[in-house]
């Protein structure tokens, strides 16, 4: 990656390599926005590099040169997300793809790290993932550190690619992807209501969700309009859930499942369980893949096509 | 503050027998900004507008409320209303408290009072909100475009260009006239079909402001009333027809002979062919599946006979735009194709049951038979005729739902036909009902009666052969038993159908279609001969099943329409369209992508941003071609498009005022 970096810069194929740099602490990675051939070296690539990157790109849409981004198959979805949206341009982003085998969910990670540990070098492996430290060889089992999306990742090669920096890897028919919310859809309406009531009622409406998502780039978002007032300030359950459910339409059809809403929580509201439930009535409805799989297939709600069921005719 | 004034309809009973109207003007009175509340009888009325006029002249009314019928009814009527107190016609709001109210609720008039109140409310809200909009014009090209050749089309035609303006007539087959050149006589009256349908035909091909394409079909329409931009492909006739002299030598010499769809497969063309000997233009096409020349490589026989070297078998097609300001849809119908399912009678497989058009084939005198009613299967005279009506029509399990108003008529007129050709012949006709409104066609069906003809109340449920002839087995419902009938000829009344690609070409010209693939008027009652789409008129079958009559009279109507759409150099347009905030589109054009009149363009704007000037691309709506429809509006996520007179500020204070 770091090669990949320092020959895109030398030879100014681009203006800024976006990438992962390591963190305060091991199971942290932070973005790197290299811009010289010398700071390649910040760049790093481990099981922690979790967060999606694509969105920075929207900074640099009115720069006059080209970005390169590190993107892993879900990243590349949201990538797909932003170039159908138009708020990046194909021509002018330069898309580094890593074959992914999984990630490292941070928050289980932080129980078996120590604090201050350094992570010199990772290997993924079926059934764990080991990381070199300085204190010696650390495993993680995988049914416990793995981030819930990698459970069923329909892309592990991103999707869209100028470079690939690994071999292909398959994917695993995921025939189970929606067992979570199949169970919920299960569920009586009340317990249903109550559940969400009570994530909705924690929400701190600090639009962190919204801020990091790919789907979402107005220049000025309806929940920050005043005139008209679509959702009021006030905190509470009713704003919240208005807020919520705003925010879900607003994705639907256009959310790519990275994930990335539910990781930035600070309450660990399960946003991404609301947003599969639309994802698979959408596909269900219109048959469509996952949104950002394809680049040729647009959002199934922002399309006009004749075929169209049309049940008021 | 806005000063509104609410006026509260009882439309006679129709409301006012349901709902509380006075208390409903009562609690209109306490709404915020209203300083008028009252009600009338008939508000639609020249005194209840008068009454309009006047309390928005005495109280200084600036918008107005008025709890009537749908705005789909009587919204223009008001707005005219205001215009003529001096507001601006687009500060009313109405509250439908008619269909959505009275009507619905009639056995819980309490309730539907409460809910009355509910939906003035509502309307109060909105119009306190409500901003003056201004028509702006659009430029109108007066000329029309008819698609559909048959009778409606051609009048249509000559009505328009009657009027002084031009008229581009565009027609599939390679002749006009339609489904009436092929009838023998036309009911009631008994007059020649081809004696009044020919005169027409060549009416429109000699007029100097027609301009014909035949053998030609519409591929594109793009544009909107007034402005409409149509390419039309005139496919390759292989004939040159600025040298054909329409000699016939030709198709006397063509060595191929194919079922011809003119005689309904009961005779045979040529593969260089005029459909019939009075056809419009008389010149041939060569059908290029069936000559011997496009499908093996040799024959060249038309070539090499005709005197003016007319034959091209290099021709291809072509394509020709053409700006047009309005459209009227004329392309008739086809007959339910009965053979696939309705195989009690046979599938289609014996020759001896044929359609109602076949027998107008069958007894036309310059059709295969020269006039004779023959038997298909062995030409001999048939002594037994059955009729079998409804087949297709009025029966949702195996056809269509609906009544295609023509067959009683027809079928009485064949059996007229039958007895008076075939003297001592038994006519049989099963029924259903026989339905005859029309001038003097009751007393058709009663001469047809005492003509002899035997109708049978029932459905046919077999008819199956036995020797030479057929046995048609039914119920006779009003003797209340079994029926059989020997027949040598059975002639099935089969439904009328929008013709073949009627719904296609609707999604291509931008209009819909019912479930049976009819063309949608505007409205049922009061605007039966406009399309849903500005500019686009509808004329005969290709909206129903209609008689030659009602197609003409039809035909006549979507022409006066578009004579008054011409009778102006610029048309208002409606104000209500949508508007896009710029500074809120982010530039994801999704808005153009669910737009169904293609009314969404992107444009490059310019702007300061942290010091820099940027471009970036944003939506535009071209107002011209905006319907209003509002799909775009809801497809921007930032809320940076407003339909005018709907705007997200209205539509939020009308919940708010409803849920709250």
């Amino acid at each position: 990656m770091r090669e990949t970096a320092r020959q895109l810069l030398r030879e100014r194929e681009v203006g800024l390599v976006i990438g992962y740099a390591a963190g305060s602490e091991a199971y942290w990675v932070t973005p790197a926005f290299i811009k010289e051939e010398a700071q390649a070296d910040r760049l790093v690539w481990n099981p922690f590099c979790v967060n999606s990157l694509a969105k920075y790109l929207i900074n640099y849409h009115h720069e006059p040169y080209k970005v390169a981004v590190v993107v892993k198959g879900c990243d590349s979805r949201a990538l797909v997300r932003l170039l159908q949206d138009n708020q990046v341009q194909r021509e002018k982003v330069v898309v580094i793809g890593i074959p992914c085998l999984g990630v490292v969910d941070a928050k289980a990670a932080a129980l078996k790290i120590a604090p201050g540990t350094r992570i010199l070098g990772a290997s993924v492996t079926d059934g764990e993932f080991l990381l070199q430290t300085e204190s010696g060889t650390l495993s993680l089992p995988r049914g416990e550190a793995l981030c819930a999306k990698c459970r069923y990742c329909e892309n592990p090669t991103p999707v869209l690619a100028d470079t690939l920096l690994a071999e292909e890897v398959a994917a695993e028919p995921a025939a189970n992807i929606y067992a979570e919310v199949r169970e919920v859809e299960s569920w009586p309406r009340e317990k249903r209501s109550a559940f969400w009531d009570g994530h909705f009622q924690r929400c701190l409406r600090c639009y962190a969700c919204r801020n990091i998502c790919p789907a979402c780039t107005c220049r000025e978002c309806v929940f920050d309009q005043t005139d008209p007032c679509w959702v009021a300030k006030a905190h509470n359950l009713s704003e919240n859930t208005a807020f919520h459910l705003i925010r879900a339409m607003h994705v639907a059809g256009r959310c790519v499942d990275c994930g990335e809403c539910e990781r930035a929580c600070p309450v660990n509201i399960p946003l991404r369980l609301l947003n599969q439930k639309v994802i698979k009535d959408i596909k269900e409805l219109f048959g469509v893949s996952t949104p950002g799989s394809r680049l040729d297939e647009m959002p199934a709600l922002g399309m006009f096509a004749t075929e169209d069921p049309d049940e008021f005719n | 503050m806005k000063r509104i004034g609410v006026f509260v309809c009882w439309c006679g009973t129709n409301i006012g027998g349901v709902v509380d109207v006075p208390q409903v003007a009562k609690a209109a009175s306490s709404f915020p900004g209203v300083v008028l509340a009252t009600d009338y009888k008939y508000m639609c009325s020249e005194p209840g507008q008068e009454l309009i006029v006047q309390a928005i002249r005495e109280h200084r009314l600036t918008r107005v409320v008025v709890a009537a019928c749908t705005p789909r009814l009587h919204e223009n009527t008001f707005r005219k209303t205001l215009e003529r107190a001096g507001l601006n016609p687009y500060l009313l709001e109405i509250a439908n408290i008619r269909e959505q109210c009275a009507w619905a609720h009639q056995k819980q008039p309490g309730r539907a009072t409460e809910k009355a109140i509910s939906l003035v409310r509502r309307a109060v809200a909105k119009a306190s909100r409500l901003e003056p909009l201004f028509a702006s014009t659009i430029p109108v090209t007066r000329k029309a475009l008819v698609i559909g050749g048959g009778i409606a089309g051609m009048q249509a035609a000559l009505d328009i260009a009657d009027a002084g303006h031009q008229v581009i007539l565009v027609e599939r087959e390679p002749t006009i006239g339609g489904k009436m050149a092929m009838l023998d006589k036309t009911f009631p009256t008994l007059d020649c079909s081809a004696c009044i349908c020919t005169p027409k035909m060549v009416a429109v091909a000699q007029h100097p402001s027609i301009t014909l394409y035949t053998y030609a079909e519409v591929e594109k329409v793009e544009g909107y009333v007034g402005n409409f931009e149509v390419t039309i492909r005139q496919k390759a006739r292989s004939v040159d027809h600025t040298k054909c002299t329409g000699c016939g030598t030709c198709w006397e010499k063509c060595p191929t002979r194919v079922p011809s769809e003119f005689e309904q497969g009961l005779g045979t063309r040529k593969a260089i062919y005029v459909s019939f000997p009075q056809a419009v233009p008389n010149k041939p096409v060569i059908d290029r599946r069936h000559c011997r020349y496009f499908a093996a490589g040799k024959c060249r026989v038309c070539e090499k006979v005709c005197p003016t070297g007319a034959i091209d078998y290099q021709q291809g097609d072509q394509l020709i735009k053409e700006k047009v300001g309005a459209i009227v849809m004329a392309t008739g119908y086809d007959l339910f194709e009965w053979e696939k399912v309705y195989g009690e009678y046979g599938y289609g497989r014996y020759p001896n049951v044929i359609t109602s058009l076949q027998f107008e084939r069958l007894i036309n005198a310059s059709g295969p038979t020269g006039g004779k009613i023959l038997r298909p299967s062995d030409g001999k005279e048939p002594q037994s005729v059955v009729f079998v009506k409804c087949v297709g029509s009025r029966d949702p399990a195996k056809g269509k739902e609906y009544c295609s108003r023509i067959c009683c008529m027809y079928t009485a007129k064949h059996a007229h036909q039958v007895l008076e050709k075939l003297p001592g012949a038994r006519v049989y006709v099963f029924y259903m009902d026989v339905r005859t409104a029309g001038k003097a066609y009751e007393e058709f069906y009663l001469r047809t009666l005492q003509d002899g003809a035997h109708y049978i109340r029932g459905r046919v449920s077999k008819i199956y052969p036995e020797g030479d002839r057929l046995i048609v087995r039914g119920v006779d419902t009003l003797l209340g038993r079994q029926v059989e009938v020997g027949a040598d000829l059975v002639v099935l009344a089969t439904a009328v159908v929008p013709s073949r690609g009627a719904a296609e070409l609707a999604r291509l010209v931008g209009i819909s279609c019912d479930q049976n693939d009819f063309y949608t008027e505007a409205h049922p009652k009061l605007r039966p001969v406009e399309a849903n789409t500005a500019g686009i008129f509808l004329a005969g079958a290709c909206q129903g099943p209609k008689d030659i009559p009602d197609t003409v009279a039809q035909a006549s109507a979507a022409a006066a329409k578009v004579c008054a759409l011409f009778s102006r150099e610029e048309m208002a347009a409606e104000p209500t369209v949508a508007q896009v905030n710029q500074f809120l589109c982010y530039g994801c054009l999704e808005c153009q992508k669910v737009c169904p009149y293609r009314a969404i363009e992107p444009v490059t704007v310019s702007e300061n941003a942290a010091g820099k000037k940027i471009e970036r691309t944003v939506a535009s709506v071209n107002s011209g071609l905006c319907q209003g429809c509002g799909a775009c509006t809801v497809a921007c996520k930032p809320g940076a498009i407003n339909l005018k007179g709907f705007s997200n500020e209205q539509v939020l204070a009308e919940v708010d005022a409803l849920c709250l």
